[in-house]
């Protein structure tokens, strides 16, 4: 009995050891995260009835069998219809449930259209917000708010987002934890990704997927924010002096390494400008990084790359 | 139609230019001088103790089988060791490059490793592992056990396996050239599409990456070819199908695997090629391209290359756990449809390496209940490893608990990768650290059974005990190292860390940082054991009888220690499986023969040797655009193919005497010994 405090020990080291006190995936905010969080813990659960007494029995045969300890030994038993039967059928079972839960929660948070939120209200009349990745920088537009924010991404509580996201250059991943799932950016083409956002909260998001030497520095701060402030930080935007037409658009789009992700804002960005990245990729615009822009990220600090695209 | 590149060329030396040189990177002229110093001692010591002409003989022109597979495990160590310093590199940079206020030295603003450099640097550490470190290791093993195991004399091939192994070797070399000419690619060692295209990766880099893995697949491919045909053609008299070890069984698997999934890496690669240097738009994001269509040929190869590598060790678990358990395996037939079950389901898996890449739900559904499909007959494989050891009689060498330690690592892997298979999860932990602890669980599994093999089979082909004691030591460190790195690494994946960032922006993630670090200095104290190992065995030579386990089951171990180059001086007639266990029990295993036969074997050649050297004249040619170059080299391909069909060499032939005079004096037909120039066959002998 005394020994059972001491047993937790390990645990709470592994624990403490990381000094956040909370791993971020264990503590989802949206109810597309919080299906992912339950699908991860279903996996574990049911996946621990097969793993946890295999362990156990390896650990106990190494145990009991070794040659020191005499024990029974039957070298000629290497056959046993029933066990072969089990050892077939019951991975099989287990492969079977976790295949109906896989398609069902792959549905349930399906990027496009997540499932969980079909029958919502809040689903009906989404926020659109169209991302734009540019080597390294995110931008986002808020088309019905007629602003465009670099780095920071900004949700009234209550509502639904629904993002259209496309690269200039090469591929990322939209990713912030515990609140969306992930989806690649591609250039030349456009992914959808949704997520709700029940209440107030200040997250990171970055890309997951490699994108070239600023890669590191490509995170953008997250806020879901009540209705008046989210209107307070459109009035902000808004009143930048800086305008988003295509043409600066692609100023903005050359190679810059954002250190810190500062935040800026664009008012009016051109309506189309989106379809109009999309287009210019597959038409073959592409925002080169120079062979000296790759060894030295020195050269890419904000504002001093400013070349037309070829 | 040649595209434009950025930077100089000249018809002479192509895009070479003495800038190519990193001679202001410290670290790589640290690197420079350590590998000049041993790479003069080595030449030294060839030149200075006259065995030029040994090596050359014995060695480099050698079509025998375990010398090929030796040379492959000691090409796969060496590039083992030099993955293991870019890991150390990418760990050590990540403990110290933690937040803004973080130091930096040596030109990099956080760190010590500017991002140019450090995407490089886990570039280099993921090719080489893979494809440098495992694949040549594993394909070494298979060459050096499968004959034996099957009762062969040598390879169904071997001239065309000694090519393998020289493209293989030309492939790495050119990896390791990338240190001190050039760059090495900066964009994963999946090479991410588009950033492996001109405009995001102007130099050498991605050229370096794409040449060395296409020239070494060739390699691959041949042996692949070389191995099947070996299993089917080759078995010993009495071999059928259902008595031949499960090793050969998963090398047979494997193979196929190999033979299917390597060329369309090379067809991938050729597209990008075409993209890089003719200006075409196969991957392009523009003008008609589709980037998505490499990410599928990259991982229709790159999923079965992972059975590729798997396969292999869940056999050597399945040759080693039986014997230190002194009983038959459980369930030897399921073990087969198990193992082909696995190769067969690896070419429907490939999708779920990119759920997020936006595929419905449905097609993310099918790849992942495709992937889950695994689970079952690794889950089969797995109990019948636990099935063996109840009621065994279990004695705990180097060998044994490798193999073990396996298994546990295989659970963790198993079970992290069931969680990756459903997309759900999977879209909270794609490309985070999570799947770098997860696969590296299952690469470390295959080290398990590499450094389980190694240890099984050295004496059998040495003929001398490797060091149990350091080895052990080796094994401990090695094991308490991998605990505490990837334990640190999956908490990481939990807190949303991404891959690849040469800068970490959490500082919250410093203290499990320092712990992975922790991990890795252990690691490196685990590599001291295993070098005193290899020093004490090599020093002591302790011999061994020709089964030094005394518990082994299967053929190789009926021949002698160190096995001479005919494998058997009498073609071993085989009545069961677990031939050698079914003979010590009958009190045949010592069995000598009553006469000997004439042996037939091929006579060495130099042209693989220089094909492959070739090849990498070619390869570095088209790197640096040096057309002259590749072009000579190409042309002298195919000058050594032309010589080689026209040679009309037909083996020699050991005479009954010899063989009998072999067999008094082991020693003189041993893995180390020189043999005398022996005259070839003429046409009329020969018929």
């Amino acid at each position: 009995m005394r020994l059972k405090p001491f047993l937790a020990l390990p645990a709470l080291l592994a624990l403490s050891c990381c000094n956040t006190g909370d791993y971020r995936l264990f503590h989802p905010l949206t109810q597309i995260a919080a299906v992912q969080w339950w699908a991860t813990l279903f996996e574990v659960g049911i996946m621990s009835i097969v793993i946890v007494p295999v362990t156990i029995l390896i650990a106990v045969f190494i145990w009991r069998y070794r040659k020191s300890a005499n024990a029974a030994y039957d070298p000629t038993w290497s056959h046993s219809l029933v066990l072969e039967i089990l050892v077939w059928g019951v991975p099989l079972v287990i492969v079977a449930i976790c295949g109906v839960v896989s398609i069902r929660t792959t549905r349930q948070v399906d990027p496009y259209a997540p499932g969980i939120l079909a029958n919502t209200q809040a689903a009906k009349t989404p926020l659109d917000i169209d991302v734009i990745t540019t080597d390294w920088q995110w931008l986002f537009i808020y088309p019905g708010q007629h602003i465009a924010s670099v780095d920071e991404l900004v949700i009234p509580e209550g509502r639904v987002a629904h993002f259209r996201l496309t690269s200039t250059s090469v591929v990322n991943t939209f990713f912030i934890p515990a609140v969306v799932p992930m989806i690649d950016i591609m250039p030349g083409m456009r992914t959808e990704d949704t997520f709700d956002a029940p209440k107030a909260g200040a997250y990171t998001g970055f890309s997951a997927d490699f994108s070239g030497a600023g890669f590191s520095w490509m995170q953008f701060t997250t806020r879901i924010v009540s209705q008046a402030d989210f209107d307070a930080w459109v009035a902000k935007a808004a009143a930048s002096p800086r305008q988003l037409n295509y043409t600066a658009f692609t100023q903005f789009a050359q190679p810059t390494l954002n250190e810190g992700a500062k935040i800026s804002y664009f008012a009016n960005p051109s309506p189309g400008l989106f379809e109009n990245v999309v287009g210019a990729a597959q038409a073959g615009v592409v925002y080169p990084v120079s062979d000296r822009e790759t060894r030295s990220i020195a050269d890419l600090d904000a504002g001093t790359a400013a070349q037309a695209p070829k | 139609m040649q595209v434009a590149i950025q930077g100089p060329w000249s018809p002479l030396f192509g895009r070479l230019t003495l800038d190519a040189i990193p001679y202001t990177n410290p670290i790589l002229i640290a690197t420079f001088a350590v590998a000049a110093v041993i790479g003069l001692v080595v030449v030294g010591a060839v030149l200075y103790y006259k065995k030029l002409g040994y090596l050359w003989r014995e060695w480099l022109t050698s079509v025998d089988h375990k010398k090929i597979g030796v040379m492959y495990i000691i090409l796969g160590l060496v590039m083992l060791f030099r993955g293991f310093a870019d890991g150390l590199m990418i760990r050590t940079q990540q403990a110290i490059a933690i937040g803004p206020n973080s130091p930096g030295v040596m030109g990099a603003q956080h760190g010590f490793i500017p991002p140019f450099h450090f995407d490089q640097v886990y570039s280099a550490h993921g090719t080489i592992m893979i494809l440098f470190a495992a694949t040549p290791i594993l394909t070494g093993l298979t060459n050096v056990v499968v004959p034996l195991q099957i009762g062969a004399r040598d390879m169904a091939f071997p001239y065309m396996n000694a090519l393998s192994l020289w493209l293989t070797t030309a492939g790495a070399i050119l990896v390791m050239l990338s240190l001190f000419v050039g760059d090495f690619s900066a964009a994963g060692w999946v090479g991410l599409i588009p950033l492996t295209e001109l405009p995001y990766s102007p130099g050498v880099g991605v050229d370096y990456w794409m040449w060395a893995i296409q020239i070494s697949s060739i390699g691959t491919t041949l042996n692949a070819i070389n191995m099947i045909v070996t299993i089917i053609k080759m078995r010993a008299p009495g071999m059928s199908w259902f008595r031949m070890p499960v090793f050969t069984w998963t090398t047979l698997s494997t193979n196929i695997i190999g033979l299917t999934a390597f060329p369309v890496l090379g067809a991938a690669l050729a597209l990008l090629t075409a993209d890089r240097y003719f200006g075409a738009h196969f991957y392009t994001a523009g003008n008609g391209g589709n980037l998505m269509l490499y990410t599928n040929l990259f991982w229709i190869w790159g999923h079965p290359e992972v059975y590729f590598l798997v396969l292999p060790a869940f056999g050597i678990f399945s040759e080693i756990i039986p014997t230190f358990a002194e009983k038959p395996l459980f369930g030897y037939t399921t073990m087969v449809a198990a193992t082909f079950a696995i190769a067969g389901i690896s070419w429907a898996v490939w999708l779920h390496h990119f759920f997020t890449m936006a595929a419905g739900p449905d097609v993310n559904g099918f790849f992942s209940v495709a992937t889950m499909l695994v689970g079952i007959p690794t889950g089969v494989k797995v109990f019948n490893w636990m099935f063996t050891l109840y009621r065994g009689r279990l004695t705990f060498t180097t060998p044994m608990l490798w193999a073990l330690a396996g298994l546990f690592l295989l659970l963790l892997g198993g079970l992290t990768g069931m969680m990756l298979a459903i997309p759900a999860v999977n879209y909270t932990v794609h490309d985070s650290v999570f799947v770098i602890a997860h696969f590296h669980c299952m690469v470390l599994l295959i080290g398990a059974a590499m450094f389980a093999a190694v240890s099984y089979w050295w004496p059998k082909v040495f003929g001398f005990q490797l060091d149990e004691k350091n080895g052990l030591m080796f094994f401990w460190t090695f094991i308490a190292a991998t605990i505490i790195v990837f334990i640190a690494m999956f908490a990481l994946g939990f807190e949303g860390e991404t891959r690849r960032l040469d800068y970490i922006y959490d500082p919250a993630w410093r203290p499990m940082l320092w712990t992975e670090e922790a991990g890795m200095l252990l690691y490196c104290v685990s590599i001291g054991y295993f070098i005193r190992m290899l020093y004490v065995s090599l020093r002591d030579r302790v011999p061994v009888p020709s089964d030094p386990w005394g518990t082994s089951r299967t053929l190789e171990f009926l021949t002698h220690s160190p096995v001479p180059f005919y494998n058997f001086a009498v073609t071993p007639q085989v009545n069961t499986r677990d031939e050698l266990a079914w003979r010590r029990e009958n009190g045949l295993n010592n069995v000598q023969p009553e006469a000997f036969e004439p042996i037939h074997m091929p006579s060495n050649s130099g042209i693989p040797f220089i094909i492959g050297m070739l090849s990498l004249g070619f390869g570095f040619g088209l790197i640096w655009r040096i057309w002259w170059l590749a072009g000579f080299a190409l042309l002298g391909i195919i000058i050594a193919v032309i010589i080689r069909s026209f040679d009309k060499n037909l083996g020699y032939e050991l005479s009954a005497e010899d063989v009998a005079a072999m067999e008094r004096n082991l020693s003189s037909a041993g893995i180390a010994a020189e043999q005398p120039a022996r005259t070839p066959l003429t046409e009329a002998e020969a018929h």
